[in-house]
């Protein structure tokens, strides 16, 4: 493996401040390892300043050959930048590589890009591409490849482009494209990225699902269409709600596979099997899929005793059953702290989830990230939530709680909306067919929707509670918030940002933005025999790494 | 005869039509419009570029003049673009501009896109006609013969007690709908933590090779709800024969009574039936929906359901077309195979 | 507090004799049905004292022999029941408990029998059920759950929870497991039928799930009815155009598939289109002209008594369609608060008008059929001679006369409106997830199935019981009718 290793000297000194904080205990491992290698520390360097050696890979001795059939939605793909879920993402990997990859133990390490370094405070970020890599049609990659994804990415005149969210840092806000000079080729291999403000998030974000790098021939649609990429597979067959399969590429030389290992398999297969988890079950039991995409609730159990085994990545993911500030009667913040204070976190978590993972504290920071500043635990009264709502006038009002209708969700929202009307509220429940959820999910008045993993904490709070961004579906404006997030975003020293962050979780909690019940850990079940192919915390599927054992 | 058989497939195509229509009007209401732009450019669009994009697909024109359009009556929509690019109902990657066709319908042989998987709707719907008709072929392979057993069995002696069990049982079977039958199935015989795990309770593999162990449940969930039916439609007919005058004389000259049965009561009781296995079709239409959806086949039933579902405003219409036929043509073979078969009916 | 178990000390005389008496009643009749195939029937011999002998032969020992196994069967299944109810509360285990919430509907149950036998000859149609042992069966399973449910569903009696209060640790908890914190043996300590995935009482959910289906159905059926007798009438009196473009509508309707036209008019986005409403509007109109009609045509002669009578019957009718069709937040908004008497929700309205929707051209082609033969009858032609207006023939000379087979028809049909309700349920349109009916209990409990079977089972077996009774009945119903 010939991985590229820096001088000691050339380590961001963030960084090391960072392993000294680990070391400290102020840091927990996996957020080091998430904040040093964004700074581009590699991997081995990073538990290197830890005084421990990376973990030991276990492809040496994986067996090439074999087909895994893997439960997944099948959704038509669209332009990558355009991608509104990870299964998406996860089928176009096949061809359509990254530029950066996050792991599973909270690391980010190079893919397309070979190393890259960021300035002292963040606000300079040199791009090394590797070397070597070829689009499967022969043409050679280069670092006019990395800007013009990248410039593309900040175009935020596309529409439904959420990869602009991401790169605020490079865009010139009265424009909504990259800000001139933003972005500038220095040669062949090296791409520098000039941000307007310091964002440790820049490079995580090239790590997330709609980040695809295409060919400068693809021309928007369907990319499987014409499927020019540098990676291993190819697909076949795209038939949407169906089947789509990946089939390992043999007229095409991937770099992968000197610097990393794999691809392994000869062939991946989804089959969709719709959003019932009772169909995946009977799909195992059949013996028709060798993985689960995800098992939640009920059936992780119940998968584990049919023989599969589990693998589970610890998250931040989670349900924000979120109340929409612009609709009435949730403009008044006495209603929306009512209804929390009427809901027991950790009966939600139960039931909703059969316990599988921890409660949270509606504000929509974990514990597992280094910005989580511990408050003082909620109070549950429902009998003061019915004096709160009769007193602001809606004790006869009937509230509605909507959600979409997959498993875990919907029994989630059973149960708040059990709780909240054991209070004495008057509420009911609207489920809703996914097809139709996601039309308005934005403005339903109360609704729930499934948050998944960002690995840095302050960025989701900037992704859906910042004034005015395209997925803030709280309709939550408030300047101090604003403020304050943006202060936290440029403070590296962690005990330092999480003052800030206590009082952003203070806001977030007394402006009563959302009920949110739990941080839920993600499973996947896999047949016996099939290795690498854990649960990934922001679900990616890394398909060089999966092998089957003959 | 052909006087009858003229009207009847006027009245047919005057149907289909007025259905299509029925069936173009609510998938193109104004929510179900938005919820396509939406499934299309994703879900966090702003109203107004719902509307921009509605209006360059041609959605925005009157209801009728784009029913005329899918029927291929009317000039396929066009529009162009500000930089001159030229977009429309039958221009796409293989036909630019230049070379399309005016128009391009149904009459035109052009059943559309569906918009939820991305392909030509002849194609999906001769995808889930195919699958779907495997499943009916066993279905029927089953539930007939042993619809007419117990028909047979239970009218041969009206009011005796094999009568009365055999009857109760086919009740039981149309008391029971699908989704019960379906979803007790699998814990008996495909769930290992309670159940048996001799079959299985997902068919989807039986998609590319059906088995004996991922068909069976899902053929037999359709068979059973059908089959009740059926045998009492048998019963009925079987009883009236029985009770006819050439079976008594058969009885008086000493003929034994299996004999009777097989020989001279069995083939005039099987008329009747034949009419009402035909009229069974679209009945059998709502239980392969439900069936298909239960154990993931995907074949016509799942079609309708998706495209139901996700407002795929020409699949939808395409599938429309094809159960209404369906439903249209056992109609009109139970009419005729009744007249045929009955001489005492002629048409005027 | 100790879990129950099926049957507890009473278990241990009945469980034996139950598995006996079964063993008994399987044997014989596989082997009636078996020898029914290859045996003669049996034939009547006199003798010379004038008594008759049945020589069955082999064939009839059988018969003979399911009928008394079936019998004893049924006596050790009641003596269960009775158990239950005599017997203090957890002693006879879980069936026991059951049968003790029960116990009003039993009593309900058996006064309806007795008065039923009693006075059998004088009530017409309805008496002559209790000559026929399978309208008797399907009469009881009916009459089982209308009185359950308006037993809940009015008293708020037989239920021991409430069906949407979840408990803290019973979450797909086995049958007969105790409350937490309950101290005594008594109704309540107890989910006699297990809790569910949210931890609610299945036996609760599933007995205010009754009182839902018996409102739901019913009152659509009859809703269909109205429309179906409305139009089908004249259609078959008349006959010429009207029927002819009545018909082509109806077959129009006919041909659709139901799943398809759920799907398209059961969503959101169709309710916030307000179709559903309009639909509403049109359909719950015929039930007023219906009445309008029925009231004139017989009382249109005496100015004195159909007036008023007009007035009261129409105004109050009136006042519940507009009550029915003003909803707030639709198109039909025009009623105040203070005189709109009650309020449906958009998702349940829609769910009924569907119901009614499918089922009126089925209704209407019946009703044709019956008008078209009728009309041809002997006091058909007299009540025309004698100048009776063609509504009044229609409405008091007809339909009375086609009441039979629209009663058989009524009672099939409810059957089939509660397996709609249940479909619309699978496929989780229509009602609210959380409502304890049995289509969305079944729909729910589906998921884990595999793993934890009685949430589904329980609504599954209460529907299919339903189902089965209203089947029966109507079998009877034809039986009984035929004989006349």
């Amino acid at each position: 493996m010939t991985q590229h290793f820096r001088n000691a000297e050339k380590v961001h000194p963030a960084a090391t401040l960072y392993a000294t904080e680990e070391k400290a205990g102020k840091l927990d491992r996996r957020e080091f390892l998430t904040r040093a290698t964004a700074l581009g520390v590699t991997a081995p360097a990073a538990y290197g300043l830890l005084g421990l050696s990376s973990p030991a890979k276990a492809e040496a001795h994986a067996t090439s050959g074999g087909t895994l059939r893997m439960q997944m939605e099948t959704k038509a793909l669209k332009d990558p930048r355009l991608f509104d879920w990870s299964e998406m993402g996860n089928f176009a990997r096949g061809w359509l590589e990254y530029l950066v990859e996050y792991n599973g133990d909270g690391s980010l390490r190079g893919m397309l890009l070979e190393s890259w370094e960021a300035n002292e405070d963040a606000t300079e970020f040199t791009l090394n591409v590797r070397p070597g890599v070829t689009w499967n049609n022969g043409d050679a990659f280069t670092a006019e490849d990395v800007a013009r994804n990248i410039t593309g990415w900040c175009d935020s005149s596309v529409e439904g482009n959420s990869m602009a969210a991401r790169m605020s840092s490079l865009i010139d806000a009265d424009t909504g494209m990259a800000r001139e000079g933003a972005i500038t080729v220095v040669d062949d291999l090296t791409v520098k990225l000039t941000l307007n403000a310091p964002d440790i998030t820049v490079i995580v974000g090239m790590a997330d699902y709609p980040a695809s790098i295409v060919h400068s021939s693809y021309a928007g649609g369907d990319p499987s269409v014409n499927p020019i990429g540098t990676g291993p597979y190819l697909p076949t067959q795209n038939d949407v709600g169906v089947k789509q399969i990946l089939v390992k590429n043999t007229d095409h030389t991937w770099w992968g596979t000197e610097v990393y290992g794999g691809p392994y398999l000869d062939s991946i297969e989804y089959i969709d099997y719709g959003t019932d988890p009772s169909a995946f079950l009977a799909a195992a039991e059949s013996g028709e899929i060798d993985a689960t995409y995800q098992t939640t609730g009920d059936f992780v159990d119940i998968f584990d005793a049919i023989g599969f085994n589990k693998t589970e990545a610890i998250t931040s993911a989670t349900l924000a059953i979120r109340f929409n500030q612009l609709q009435e009667p949730f403009d008044n913040v006495e209603v929306r702290r009512a209804m929390q204070l009427a809901v027991d976190n950790s009966v939600i978590l139960e039931l909703g989830y059969n316990g599988l993972g921890t409660t949270a504290e509606n504000h929509h920071v974990c514990p597992i990230h280094p910005e989580y500043a511990e408050l003082a635990p909620l109070v549950v009264d429902p009998d003061g939530a019915a004096a709160a709502i009769a007193e602001a006038g809606h004790a006869d009002t009937e509230f509605e709680l909507i959600s979409i209708d997959d498993a875990w969700q919907a029994a989630s929202c059973d149960a708040v909306a059990a709780q909240i009307r054991d209070a004495g509220i008057n509420i009911k429940r609207t489920v809703l067919p996914g097809s139709t959820f996601w039309n308005d999910w934005t403005k339903y008045p109360f609704s729930a929707t499934e948050w998944n993993m960002r690995p840095l904490g302050v960025q989701v709070l900037a992704l859906a509670y910042k004034s005015g961004v395209a997925w803030n579906e709280t309709a939550f404006a408030n300047a101090e918030f604003d403020a304050l997030l943006a202060r936290a975003m440029s403070i590296e020293n962690a005990e330092a940002r999480s003052e800030v962050m206590a009082e952003i979780e203070t806001i977030m909690q007394n402006e009563g933005v959302l009920i949110q019940p739990y941080w839920r850990s993600l499973y996947r079940h896999t047949a016996a025999g099939v290795m690498g192919a854990d649960m990934h915390p922001t679900f990616e599927h890394h398909h060089y790494k999966w092998w089957i054992e003959a | 005869m052909l006087r009858f058989l003229a009207s009847r497939i006027l009245t047919m195509i005057l149907t289909a039509l007025c259905l299509t229509f029925i069936v173009f009007f609510l998938t193109n209401l104004g929510p179900n419009l938005e919820k396509v732009a939406k499934s299309e450019l994703g879900a966090r669009i702003t109203d107004a570029e719902v509307e921009s994009w509605l209006t360059r697909n041609g959605y925005m024109q009157p209801v009728v003049l784009r029913y005329g359009e899918w029927l291929g009556v009317v000039p396929g929509f066009t529009h162009e673009a500000d930089d001159g690019a030229v977009t429309g109902r039958c221009i796409d990657a293989e036909t630019p501009a230049e070379v399309a066709p005016t128009f391009c319908g149904v009459l035109q042989g052009d059943w559309g896109y569906s918009t939820v998987f991305r392909r030509d709707v002849s194609e999906i719907v001769a995808r889930g006609l195919g699958l779907t008709g495997k499943l009916m072929f066993w279905v029927m392979l089953v539930m007939v013969p042993g619809a007419l057993l117990i028909g047979v069995l239970a009218g041969m002696r009206e009011g005796s007690r094999t009568d009365r069990t055999l009857s109760t049982l086919s009740i039981v079977t149309t008391a029971t709908p699908e989704y019960v039958s379906g979803v007790v199935f699998i814990t008996v015989f495909a769930s290992s933590a309670v159940g048996l795990k001799w079959l299985n309770g997902s068919a989807t593999s039986a998609m590319d090779d059906i088995t004996f162990a991922n068909f069976t449940l899902p053929v037999l969930t359709i068979a059973l709800y059908g089959m009740g039916y059926i045998a009492r439609m048998t019963r009925a007919s079987m009883t009236e024969v029985m009770t006819a005058q050439y079976i008594r004389t058969a009885r008086l000259k000493g003929v034994s009574f299996p004999n009777i049965v097989m020989k001279h009561a069995l083939r005039n009781a099987l008329i009747a039936p034949f009419t009402v296995i035909m009229l069974q079709f679209p009945w059998l239409l709502n239980g392969v929906v439900i069936v298909e959806t239960l154990f993931n086949y995907k074949g016509f039933g799942w079609t309708l359901v998706e495209a139901a579902g996700n407002n795929d405003i020409e699949l939808l219409l395409g599938v429309s077309v094809v159960s209404v036929l369906v439903v249209l043509i056992t109609q009109l073979i139970s009419d005729i195979g009744y007249v045929y078969l009955n001489p005492r009916i002629r048409i005027s | 507090m100790d879990p129950l178990s099926w049957t507890g000390a009473a278990g241990a005389i009945l469980n034996p004799l139950l598995a006996a008496t079964t063993l008994a009643f399987v044997v014989s009749i596989v082997s009636m049905t078996v020898l029914s195939f290859f045996t003669p029937a049996h034939t009547l011999q006199s003798n010379p004292d004038g008594s008759l002998v049945q020589q069955g032969g082999i064939y009839g020992l059988s018969e003979i022999a399911s009928k008394y196994t079936l019998f004893a069967l049924l006596a050790v299944l009641v003596a269960y029941i009775v158990a239950g109810v005599v017997m203090p509360y957890g002693n006879a285990g879980i069936l026991g408990a059951i049968s003790k919430q029960f116990t009003p509907v039993w009593i309900a149950l058996v006064i309806t029998f007795a008065l039923s036998i009693t006075f059998k000859r004088r009530l017409g149609i309805y008496g002559k059920l209790f000559d026929n042992i399978v309208g008797m069966v399907g009469f009881g399973l009916v009459m089982f759950w209308v009185f359950t449910a308006v037993f809940v569903g009015v008293f708020d009696m037989i239920a021991t929870h409430d069906p949407l209060s979840q408990l803290s640790g019973l979450k797909n908890k086995v049958p007969g497991v105790p409350v937490p914190g309950a101290e005594d043996m008594a109704p309540g300590s107890h989910y006699l039928l297990g809790g569910d995935n949210l931890a609610r009482d299945v036996f609760s959910r599933m007995i205010h799930g009754s009182w839902i289906v018996i409102q739901i159905a019913p009152l659509a059926t009859m809703f269909a009815f109205m429309v179906g007798i409305t139009l089908g009438l004249p259609a078959g009196y008349f006959g010429g155009r009207f029927d002819t473009a009545l018909s082509f509508l109806a077959n129009l309707i006919l041909a659709f598939p139901v799943i398809l036209l759920f799907y398209l008019l059961v969503t959101p986005e169709m309710v916030e289109t307000g179709i559903p409403t309009y639909m509403a509007a049109v359909l719950f109109i015929f039930p007023l002209v219906f009445f309008a009609v029925l009231l004139n045509s017989r009382y249109h002669t005496q100015p004195s008594i159909r007036t008023p009578l007009l007035v009261v019957v129409l105004g109050a009718v009136g006042w519940i369609y507009l009550s029915l069709i003003s909803q707030p937040g639709t198109v039909f908004n025009f009623m105040p608060g203070a005189l709109d008497l009650f309020d449906i929700p958009g998702g349940i309205l829609v769910v009924f008008v569907s119901v009614v929707f499918v089922n009126s051209p089925t209704i209407y082609r019946i009703v044709r059929g019956l008008a078209m033969d009728i009309k041809t009858r002997d006091y058909v032609a007299a009540a025309q001679t004698r100048g009776e207006g063609s509504w009044y023939i229609m409405l008091w000379e007809i339909l009375p006369n086609a009441r039979g087979p629209l009663i058989v028809d009524f009672c099939l049909r409810i059957g089939y409106a509660t397996i709609l309700l249940g479909t619309l349920g699978f496929f989780g349109l229509g009602l609210p997830p959380e409502s304890p009916d049995w289509g969305s209990t079944i729909n729910a409990g589906r998921g884990l199935l595999s793993i934890y079977p009685h949430p589904a089972l329980v609504p599954a077996i209460a529907l299919l019981s339903m189902v089965l009774g209203l089947n029966l009945l109507a079998d009877g119903l034809r039986e009984e009718s035929l004989k006349d």
